[in-house]
């Protein structure tokens, strides 16, 4: 695997199917391709052209010297959305048919009696048992019945099912009588699809199990379908590397290993964003936050000595995936959130967005109610003649009107204090999805840095780091095709489980060592046989432990080697203070118990170094001048074409810095600078926050008593 | 006293307020008692706490009035300003920062002794502005059994040890006496310290950011916040009381047994909803009962106001201004609401979960598009415990929890639990279980015809069977709603009822027991719970008939119900139909008057006798009747 190759990222959204291709002088090229339906293979196709053609070089000679194409596909995700996969059966314990059904027995918003049950995503009379019983210590206390299996698996042909997921009561302690149902399946129905728990997500809880392998099950004909044909496009086209596939765990995986695991694929769409943050990790630290905001939500994940908060309750259309996933909270604040005052007289936004169509008022596409873009555009922050880089005028007439028909007359305020307190309320709301990640986790982050991708960010970042005590805001040149720059720049990633209960005062520390020492070497033995020298492959461990007693978990990490007394005690150390952290307490009297085993096993590529990026530094020219509202009168501030700023070049705010892909918005004090290699994009250092919020401008009704 | 929080509310919002801070404030009270919720989900030790959600947080302000209650369990969080004062009153002139109180006793206007509430004063400067709580209930309360609810309690001081208004912190120092003697006198007293500290760093969690939001905003301003945030919901609630039929609404229902020897004892609602109020008046219930069925004055509050908080949009906030609207009587000295020393060990339960369901089966005549058939009310949810000294265990199982009501437009769901919880609560999963105790979950699936059928269905009952593996293991029932099943409404059926029973190693003898009745399970033997589903709603002859052959195909019900309920001709020994002939089926099915809620006598079930076999027995509490032999 040599180093002066390209790398491709291709990563499928609603609207654009975004190309990344890092080129061998360490540049990247960017491009945006309409996504195509049914078939996004076509925008594939096309897209490779383009990205080809503009590179100078025909798809042939570009593929033949790619050594890394990473995909991201929503194909799986879109399934579980639309639910139009085909008929799948589960075959499970005796007496467990509705685990499915029964979720975990909790019923959000009880005070909704019109809430609809999310239903299974298999019907009932597709979920068949299988007589055989294994218990908590994985000793069979009854046979498996075959011929239950057998009438089972009847029972799905007649039915014309065509994928089974087999999820048995404790197959995480000994898989017999799963390997046995599954021996029996294929043999019974040769032309099925069969997926194991055991195999898929080797944990403890029967329903988060049972899910990730009904939901492997459903999308793995149609995934094994499509990537069979993404694969025969590569290969055809010269294509030497094995394409890989984004995972939602933040790192990739062969086809192969993917069709192994279909789960992992689900909900990959924001999980490269870490890896494309910490691609700056020279510039920014290894502490971040990255958030993603677009039309209709907001998407932040966390990163921590340079790792993504990770989590394990990650649900699609309110099923759980029950696999470890990069932690991405969303919330429904964006451009198109709509501004609403609700009947007992309080000014709202969103989670209701406008989405693209009819989109704000200010697109002039029948979009009637006011937008955060609309308050972004009365405020001056958005100019309504170099939007998208004028490829979109917006109406900031309409805009204005809408906010003063559906916010400031009913609120009796004016229409400046309208839009600032709809931009206030979106921020708030997105300051609190950021808290959720971090401060509500036992998190400081202020000392992290804000990472900003999405076209909506550079408006709001800014000021959402000030609102978090964060000092500095970096906003990369990728950040309108983030993910896919963060697939040329992602590590294999493949995760290792073992479920073992332990308790760390009754340890057999020879037991203990060989279980994680066993998965260890199954993730150096499965990367080198990919391919990666010793030197690339790097393992990590973890346990997901509790007190005794306790009933949820929390994954600490453990030293790598033999496990020994000390590095025992040093996870027991680690535990108590990651509890206290997060819960406010600890019980350092107590020992540990221990669940489940994992390791992580990544293979890294080195990258090439960019070659240094020069031009002209200098004191910028502003190309134009808007008046601003920023909480007072309003103020003349400076436009200014990011493409005309050079390394080392500074903007004080109050300022715009317009690009085609987004619009940041300096506040007084805040200043903007181009590290020295421009390719970074750009860096903001964020004037603090008054120690009291300012108050909304309001010539009508005054400040409050 | 149930009335005197009276606050004055403008029509409209205030002048001279801004209003986009008021919407940050009152995002900001949300994020605070969210982040305390889950502070002590995630570090609570017991299942009660970490996974059935049987606690609540909220802030109240120094007038006692709750500012803000999320996601908290229904029959906590609209009477918990009784305790709060109880406990201020009990402390004046002695409340200090870095003090923590507790209390759990029902008559310092506690909810019952199961629930152990923790308070932090909130302080700003010298200034006391709010109280941050949680109310989290206990796996024990020391009572004669191991369960913290105890239906044959005779007083006060047989359903465990009372805690009234205590400080158990002392400016941020631990009251350590006291403490001891509480731990001295429950079972399991490592796990409760565990789930103490959970509750404790929930206040601790919420004290701190309210502090933190009077240093952001200045107190003074967070303060006339408070008054503005109050108001809000006080207006949306106004206006959804006036849209409502004004009247008097009344219903009767009967509690299974009292605990104290009563069976299908009544209780009685009156419901009045005059121009901008609402008063629930339980007048006409039973005398109190002489065992541990009897409410108390904040579940009779609670019971009375929740129905009327899912009447109205979601989305307005229970703070003071909203559940203050609705005034609710319960007499002293009834089942409703009971005298001391009566033990009130079930309140939050029994008989408060009818009383709930009562003024659903009031109103639905009224407005049948908000109120929801009759749902389970926490049967077949036993305590299950067994070993002893420091190898006894103990847990609630909620995996047999019962179905809930449906209602206009959607079907019931699974898993209910109680009206007190409205579903807010979590399962074990049968892996958890037997990871951490000595039982084999053989069964737990959906019980085919047990719920309510109609336009709509009541959400399933369920059939689970527990077989203890290393030692006998006791049953003990705390519920109701067996004998006396959730109603159907408007032309719905109810919920069939269900009940327990222990079945001999060699199936051939069961004994039936009622849902507050105990039973200890030899090994060999299992227990059997089977679980009521919830009321139908509306005619079982208007529901769509691609609607029952999946009903049908999946076996939530039986070939018996789709034709002789549902109306259905069924041409095969699959789910096809006969269009026509199921067309004047079900036409002659509509021509049958019905009354508008089922049932409207005593003792309406008759799952018992259609189960029992020859051989099988039945006693009403034989735990009970074992130790009293």
């Amino acid at each position: 695997m040599s180093n002066a190759k390209y790398r491709i990222g291709i990563d499928i959204g609603g609207t654009f199917t975004d190309f990344t291709v890092a080129c061998p002088d360490g540049t990247n090229f960017l491009w945006k391709q309409d996504s195509t339906r049914p078939d996004p293979m076509v925008a594939i196709g096309k897209g490779l052209e383009a990205v080809s053609a503009e590179l100078g070089l025909g798809v042939e000679a570009l593929l033949g010297q790619t050594d890394l194409l990473v995909h991201g596909t929503t194909i799986a995700t879109n399934m579980l959305i639309e639910w139009d996969g085909p008929v799948t059966g589960l075959l499970c314990t005796e007496g467990m048919r509705d685990t499915l059904h029964f979720r975990d027995g909790y019923r959000p918003s009880r005070f909704d009696v019109h809430l609809h049950h999310p239903g299974a995503p298999v019907d009932r009379h597709l979920r068949l048992s299988a007589t055989g019983r294994i218990n908590s210590a994985g000793e069979v206390i009854q046979p498996l019945d075959e011929e239950s299996v057998v009438a089972a698996a009847a029972r799905f042909r007649e039915a014309g099912v065509v994928a089974v997921a087999i999820s048995f009561l404790w197959s995480v302690m000994n898989p017999v009588h799963e390997l046995r149902a599954e021996e029996i399946l294929r043999r019974e129905l040769p032309e099925a699809y069969v997926v194991c728990s055991h195999k898929v997500l080797p944990e403890m809880r029967e329903w988060e199990r049972t899910s990730a392998t009904v939901l492997s099950a459903y999308v793995l004909p149609r995934i094994a379908e499509y990537l069979a044909s993404l694969r025969s496009h590569v290969d055809g086209r010269g294509l030497q590397a094995v394409p890989q596939i984004m995972q939602v765990n933040g790192g990739c995986a062969r086809i192969e290993d993917v069709l192994e695991r279909p789960i992992n694929i689900v909900a990959s769409g924001p999980a490269a964003a870490p890896a494309a943050a910490l691609h700056y990790r020279d510039l920014i630290g290894e502490d971040l936050v990255v958030v993603d905001m677009g039309g209709t939500s907001l998407d932040v994940c966390l990163i921590q000595d340079g790792r993504a908060s990770m989590s394990r309750t990650i649900k699609v259309s309110d099923q759980p995936i029950g696999v470890e996933a990069v932690d991405v909270h969303s919330v429904g604040a964006g451009g198109g959130s709509i501004a609403w005052v609700d009947d007992g007289g309080a000014l709202r936004v969103g989670p209701q967005s406008a989405g693209a169509t009819p989109g704000p008022a200010a697109y002039d596409r029948g979009g009637d109610q006011p937008t955060v873009t609309d308050a972004n555009v009365v405020l001056g922050y958005l100019s309504p003649d170099a939007f998208l880089g004028g490829r979109r005028r917006l109406r900031d007439d309409l805009s204005r009107k809408t906010i003063e028909r559906h916010v400031a007359e009913p609120l009796g305020i004016d229409v400046i204090a309208a839009a600032e307190g709809i931009v206030r309320i979106v921020n708030d709301n997105m300051v609190s999805a950021i808290r959720a990640v971090s401060i509500e986790r036992g998190i400081d982050i202020r000392g992290f840095t804000l990472v900003c991708a999405g076209g909506a960010g550079g408006l709001h970042a800014v000021e959402l780091a000030r609102q978090m005590g964060i000092s500095r805001v970096a906003i990369p040149r990728e950040a309108g095709v983030f993910c896919s720059f963060g697939m040329t720049v992602t590590e294999v990633r493949h995760d290792y489980l073992r479920a073992r209960r332990m308790i760390t005062d009754q340890v057999d520390l020879g037991e203990l060592s060989s279980v994680i020492g066993d998965l260890e070497e199954q993730a150096r033995r499965e990367l080198s046989a990919e391919g990666f020298a010793s030197e690339q492959i790097e393992t990590r461990r973890y346990v997901d432990a509790r007190y005794p007693g306790q009933i949820h978990e929390i994954t600490v990490s453990i030293a790598g080697g033999e496990i020994d007394r000390f590095i025992l005690a040093e996870f027991e150390d680690a535990f108590h203070a990651e509890h206290e952290k997060r819960f406010g307490y600890c019980r350092r009297e107590l020992p540990v118990e221990c669940l489940h085993w994992r390791v992580v096993g990544a293979g890294g590529l080195p990258l090439a170094r960019p070659e240094s990026v020069t031009g002209e530094g200098g004191s910028p020219a502003p190309t134009d001048s808007r008046e601003l509202h920023f909480g007072s009168g309003p103020v003349a501030s400076p436009l200014y074409e990011s493409s005309s700023l050079g390394p080392d070049a500074r903007v004080e705010g109050p300022a715009i810095i317009a690009s085609a892909t987004t619009t940041i918005v300096l506040h007084p004090g805040d200043e903007l600078r181009c590290p020295r290699d421009i390719s970074a994009g750009f860096i903001v250092d964020v004037a603090p926050k008054e120690s009291r919020l300012s108050k909304t401008t309001n010539g009508a009704t005054g400040e409050a008593a | 006293m149930m009335s005197e929080s009276t606050i004055t509310v403008e029509a409209a919002p205030p002048t001279g307020w801004d209003p986009v801070t008021f919407s940050l404030v009152l995002n900001r009270f949300q994020a605070i008692v969210e982040e305390m919720t889950l502070v002590l989900e995630r570090s609570a030790w017991t299942s009660i706490l970490a996974l059935i959600h049987d606690y609540s947080c909220a802030i109240y302000d120094a007038r006692y009035r709750q500012v803000c209650v999320v996601d908290g369990l229904p029959i906590h969080t609209t009477s918990m300003q009784l305790v709060v004062r109880a406990i201020a009153e009990a402390f004046e002139g002695d409340v200090k920062e870095g003090d923590v109180f507790a209390c759990n006793d029902p008559y310092s206007g506690n909810t019952h002794i199961g629930d152990l509430v923790v308070v932090a004063p909130v302080f700003s400067g010298e200034r006391l502005v709010f109280w941050s709580v949680s109310k989290g209930h206990q796996l024990d309360t020391g009572a004669p059994v191991p369960s913290s609810v105890y239906p044959r309690a005779e007083n006060v001081w047989q359903e465990g040890v009372t805690v009234p208004p205590t400080k158990i912190f002392d400016a941020g120092e631990e009251v350590k006496g006291v403490l001891n003697l509480y731990y001295a006198n429950v079972r399991y007293a490592g796990l409760l310290k565990g789930d103490l500290s959970a509750q404790i760093g929930s206040v601790n969690k919420g004290a701190q950011r309210l502090v933190e939001l009077c240093d952001e905003y200045g107190t003074a301003e967070v303060l006339d916040y408070v008054d503005a945030v109050i108001g809000y919901a006080d207006r949306r609630m106004r206006r959804e009381i006036e849209a409502m039929p004004k009247g008097v609404f009344k219903a009767e229902g009967w509690v299974d047994s009292d605990g104290g020897g009563r069976e299908n004892v009544p209780v009685k609602v009156a419901v009045t909803v005059d121009h901008d109020r609402v008063t629930v008046d339980y007048s006409g219930s039973a005398e109190q009962s002489r065992g541990g069925i009897n409410g108390t004055l904040a579940t009779a509050m609670a019971a009375g106001t929740i129905p009327f908080l899912y009447y109205i949009d979601p989305d307005i906030p229970h703070n003071e201004g909203c559940i203050q609207r609705v005034e609710v009587v319960a007499p002293e000295g009834s089942i409703c609401n009971a005298k001391h020393p009566a033990s009130t060990s079930l309140a939050t339960i029994v008989p408060s979960d009818l009383m709930q369901d009562l003024v659903n089966k009031a109103m639905v005549e009224a407005m049948p598009e908000r109120v929801p058939a009759g749902g389970t009310r926490n049967c077949n949810m036993p305590y299950i415990s067994g070993g002893s000294g420091d190898g006894g265990w103990g847990f609630e199982l909620l995996n047999s929890g019962g179905g809930a009501g449906a209602s206009h437009g959607t079907d019931g769901w699974p898993l209910c639990f109680s009206q007190a919880a409205l579903g807010g609560m979590k399962i074990f999963s049968i892996e958890q279980l037997e990871l951490l105790y000595p039982v084999l979950i053989e069964r737990a699936e959906i019980e085919m015809d047990s719920m309510g059928m109609g336009e709509w269905i009541g959400g399933p009952g369920v059939v689970v069977v527990v077989r203890p593996v290393d030692g006998p293991m006791t049953v003990i029932g705390c519920g109701d709603g067996c004998a006396n099943p959730p109603h159907g409404s408007l032309g719905g059926t109810p919920g069939i009822g269900g009940g327990q029973y222990v079945e001999s190693a060699a199936g051939d003898a069961r004994l039936y027991f009622s849902a507050i009745g105990g039973a200890r399970v030899p090994v060999g033997d299992v227990w059997v719970g089977v679980s009521t589903g919830g009321g139908g709603f509306g005619r079982p002859e208007d529901r769509p008939v691609e609607k029952v052959q999946a009903d049908l195909r999946d076996g939530f019900i039986s070939r018996d119900v789709a034709e002789g309920v549902f109306g259905l001709v069924l041409t095969g020994s699959g789910v096809e139909v006969d269009r026509e002939a199921t067309e004047i089926a079900r036409q002659r099915l509509g021509q049958q008057a019905r009354p508008s809620v089922v049932p409207n006598e005593p003792a309406a079930s008759s799952w018992l006798e259609q189960h029992m076999r020859a051989g099988d027995s039945y006693a009403h509490d034989p735990l009970f009747e074992e130790s009293h032999e």
